[in-house]
Parts: C-alpha cells; structure tokens; sequence
C-alpha cells in the first residue's frame, strides 16, 4: 500500500475526535512541524506524523517499495471511527486533562487487560462525561493506556468499590500479549 | 592433527556431545582440540541475560533503581554505556511494568555491541538491514537521539509484527520500516551515512541458547547462508555513500559466513577497507582460517566466543568506503 498526504476531510475527522476528546489544540500540539500521512491497512487508514524533510524521500521510495511505518502513528481510522497508537500517548499525557490515575493494583490489573473498577481510582475530573475516552495514568504518571468511562464522573463517590469506572480499550501489556 | 586423526575424534566428541559430525571437524582444524572442547563446555552453559536501557524512554538512573527495588541485580557492560547484565531471579523480563513502558530491551550483549561499533550520530541517514525483531533499529534510534533517519529493511512478514511492536514500545519516531529483499535495494533514492547488515545466518553461535542448533543445520545450509550474506553485502555496499561507514555481523560463528564472506567483498570492491573497531572486546577475527590465507585486515574484526567470552558466539566487522575524490 502506499504512503498518502492525508485527505483533508479525514484529517478533520480525525482532529475533531482528538480535539472534542482531549482538548481544543490537542491534534494541533502533536503534529508539531510534522506532516501527517497515511497509507491503507485493510479497511483502516493508518496515520504518521513525519519530519517535513522526509517528504521528497518518501514520496519516491513508496512509488518502489512497501511502506510498512513510518515516523510517529498517531492512530487508524475505520468506519469513521479513530483509535489513538500506543505510540503516541507518552506525548499525549502531556498535553490533555482527560486522564485517570489508578492506584498500583488497578495499574497492574489495566495492563493485563482489565477494565478499571471503582477502588482503583485515585483521581478523575468531574467535568468527564460518561463514554469519554481517557488516558490511564499510573501513580507515577506513566500512561499505561486508554479507557472510556462507563459513568459521568461527578457520579465517581456514589460507587461501590466493585464498580466498573472505564473500560480498557488498549494498553501497554498489547505489547507482550501481541508477541506471545 | 593428521586428517583421519581429526575425523576419528571428530566422530568421538560429536557422539558423546551431540554434534554432527561436520560440525566437530570443522572446530578441530579452526582451533585444535584443546580449545574446541572448551567450546564444547562452555555450550552447555547457560549465558546471561542483558538489557539496555532505553534512554529514549527514561534515564538510566531511574530504570535502575526501580529495577533494584524489585529484586533485579545488574552489573554494567564495562564498554556498553547502556547495556548492563542482569538477573531477573527467575521472572519473566518482559512481564516488568517498565518493560512494558519501553524503559528496557532485553537484548544480547554482541546485539548491543554491534550498534556501538556502528556508532550512529544524530541526524544521521541509517539503512538497518534484515532489522526484525528491532533490538538494533531501536538502540540505533537511541544513539541518534530520535533525530535524522533510520530506514529498516525487513522481508519477512510476520517478524515485521515484532519489528513495528517494539519501535512503538521504544518510542522510536525517526524510524521507516521497509518491507522488502534487502538485496534489492538499488533504487534507493539517498545513500545512507551508516548500514548495519545483521545478516540471517545459520546461528553456529547460538548452541548455547539453542541446543538443537547441534544437529539441525548441514554444510549446505552453511553454504546457503554464505551465499545469501555474500548478495545482502554486495547490495549494502552498492547504496553505502562514499565515505560511509558499514557494520557486517553475524550469530555464527562460521568463517565461512563471516571473514570468507568479507574477504569475498574485499576482493571485489577496492573502495571498501577494514577498519579498525575502537572499543575493546571480543577477540580478534581470524585471516587464517583453516589454513586458508585471507586478507590480512580481518584481524580488524572482532569475535564474540562462549568459551572465551560468556556470550553466544557473534562476528563483528566494521568497514569503510573510501571517497572518491580521495584516490
């Protein structure tokens, strides 16, 4: 498949997403002074972000050779619905307020895949909306992956400790469970 | 050692250690008997594991220290800035929070070491061949501090799952992952600075961690992989800018994979010289192998041995093609 400048009407889509989800800006702060590209994978498309001076080199070696990845993936994009890389979210933690940080256990359980339930939850902002997609942070502030909250979070306190707070939609132990 | 003499005892030590017999004559007449059965010896033990830190991800400092706080003993690679052995008391390395954070590879010491030499410089343009599962890509990533361009040639399929996998974990972003025959790169449009051919071998060093590897590869498949090494090097050497720098190495421990294969380039490409390796490890290549006179630079080259290193067996050659206005 070959290596694409984005089209416009999906790079607003995928901005928008980034931005209604993890602030005004957010897609803006990322791209830096990259370019974003894309190329077909399956039914998604894939998008990197890559240094502007690459862009003559690569416009040539994707007319001769497969471009599997290049420069930072910022996430795919399939049936309209974009999904952020592991790759980039060290870089996101930094730039957004929609995040949760769970207690050591909860981290440990998050990276083996499992959802976040109310006893593991050490911080939440109010003004987060059930659905919202939010990083988890560690105590440490490592970010550990992406959950949606199943709750609005002003309604956090009146949970039992057994409750489900978000779902795991990625994490970092991907990258153990993917290579066996 | 008289030549039946050798098969005779080759046939011996093969039975009593599981060896193909092809294998033993050929250590025999490389290092005579006495070195060949501390070979042998030292195949039977375990090799240590190795990380390296990561320092696109966190400071060496803290991966340390949180390493030691779960019970992780590392003691440092003295030439290795970054490498340090490591004694995970018997958990799993990858299971680590911070491995999975990208803080640390675990990683072969003559893998970390053949980086070294390569010594990549910050914006540097890199061509990391036959890069999968992506130790070297990363650690190349590293030493140029995510600027310039590292361009990684893979062909296999599956190992390129591995190979994408660990430069997201590593956090590598100055990356290009290729999918293609590393033989077939003429229409590349730049020259690289800097090629690292860590060529697919019959893995002779690899007894060690791999004891089937005493009996599951013949001669031929010796000569499969000479021949193979011989074509990736002659296409690295072809798109290498004049004076750019070039890091041959292999897991066996085979000259037939190693300085024949080298020698063979020498012969054909006067631009390219040996050059000489300035860290200090390993053991010195070997011009003479078998008795066979080879271009007297291989010495230049470094050795990676069990029996004389405690590590599985690695061939290291670094080279240089000269400019053209400078002849």
């Amino acid at each position: 498949m070959r290596l694409e400048l984005v089209d416009p009407v999906d790079w607003g889509s995928v901005s928008e997403q980034i931005d209604i989800e993890f602030g005004s800006g957010v897609t803006k702060s990322l791209l830096g002074n990259r370019v974003p590209v894309t190329r077909e994978r399956g039914s998604a498309k894939i998008f990197y972000l890559i240094p502007t001076n690459w862009m003559s080199d690569i416009t040539e070696v994707s007319e001769i050779l497969d471009i599997q990845f290049i420069g930072k993936e910022l996430g795919s994009l399939d049936k309209g619905k974009f999904r952020l890389s592991l790759h980039i979210l060290a870089e996101l933690a930094e730039l957004t307020e929609s995040f949760i940080v769970v207690s050591r256990q909860g981290a440990e359980a998050f990276t083996y895949g499992r959802s976040i339930l109310r006893e593991s939850v050490l911080e939440l902002k109010e003004s987060l909306g059930r659905g919202q997609r939010v990083l988890v942070l560690n105590e440490d502030q490592e970010c550990l992956g992406i959950a949606a909250l199943s709750i609005d979070a002003k309604k956090l306190t009146r949970l039992a400790a057994d409750r489900l707070v978000a779902k795991n939609l990625v994490d970092i132990g991907w990258f153990i469970r993917r290579l066996g | 050692m008289a030549k039946k003499e050798l098969r005779r005892r080759a046939k011996e030590l093969a039975k009593e250690y599981g060896y193909l017999q092809y294998m033993i004559e050929r250590y025999l007449s490389l290092w005579g008997e006495e070195e060949t059965l501390r070979f042998i010896e030292a195949c039977e033990q375990p090799i240590r594991t190795a990380l390296r830190v990561n320092t696109l991800k966190a400071s060496a400092g803290v991966v340390i220290h949180r390493l030691q706080e779960k019970g992780v003993s590392l003691e440092e690679v003295p030439w290795l800035s970054d490498g340090f052995y490591a004694d995970f008391d018997g958990y799993s390395p990858g299971a680590f929070l911070e491995h999975m954070l990208g803080y640390y590879y675990i990683q072969g010491i003559p893998s970390m070491t053949t980086v070294n030499v390569l010594d990549p410089q910050p914006g540097d343009s890199v061509l990391d061949l036959a890069a999968a599962p992506g130790g070297k890509t990363t650690h190349i990533a590293q030493m140029m501090q995510n600027s310039g361009l590292v361009v990684a040639v893979e062909q296999d399929r599956l190992r390129m799952t591995s190979l994408q996998s660990n430069i997201i974990r590593c956090g590598a972003t100055n990356t290009m992952v290729l999918r293609g025959d590393a033989r077939k790169l003429d229409h590349l449009p730049f020259r690289p600075d800097r090629i690292l051919l860590d060529a697919p071998c019959s893995g002779e060093g690899l007894i060690p961690l791999d004891p089937t590897r005493k009996t599951s590869k013949t001669m031929a498949d010796i000569r499969f992989c000479a021949t193979r090494e011989d074509e990736m090097l002659e296409a690295a050497v072809n798109i290498l800018a004049d004076g750019g720098t070039m890091v041959y190495s292999t897991c066996s421990i085979a000259p037939e994979e190693n300085e024949y294969v080298v020698d063979d380039i020498l012969k054909r490409h006067p631009e390219i010289e040996i050059v000489p390796i300035e860290t200090e490890f390993g053991s010195p290549g070997y011009p003479n192998p078998y008795g066979v006179n080879l271009n007297s630079s291989l010495k230049l080259a470094r050795r990676f041995l069990p029996h004389l290193h405690g590590t599985e067996g690695f061939f290291i050659c670094k080279m240089k093609k000269r400019e053209v206005d400078s002849e």
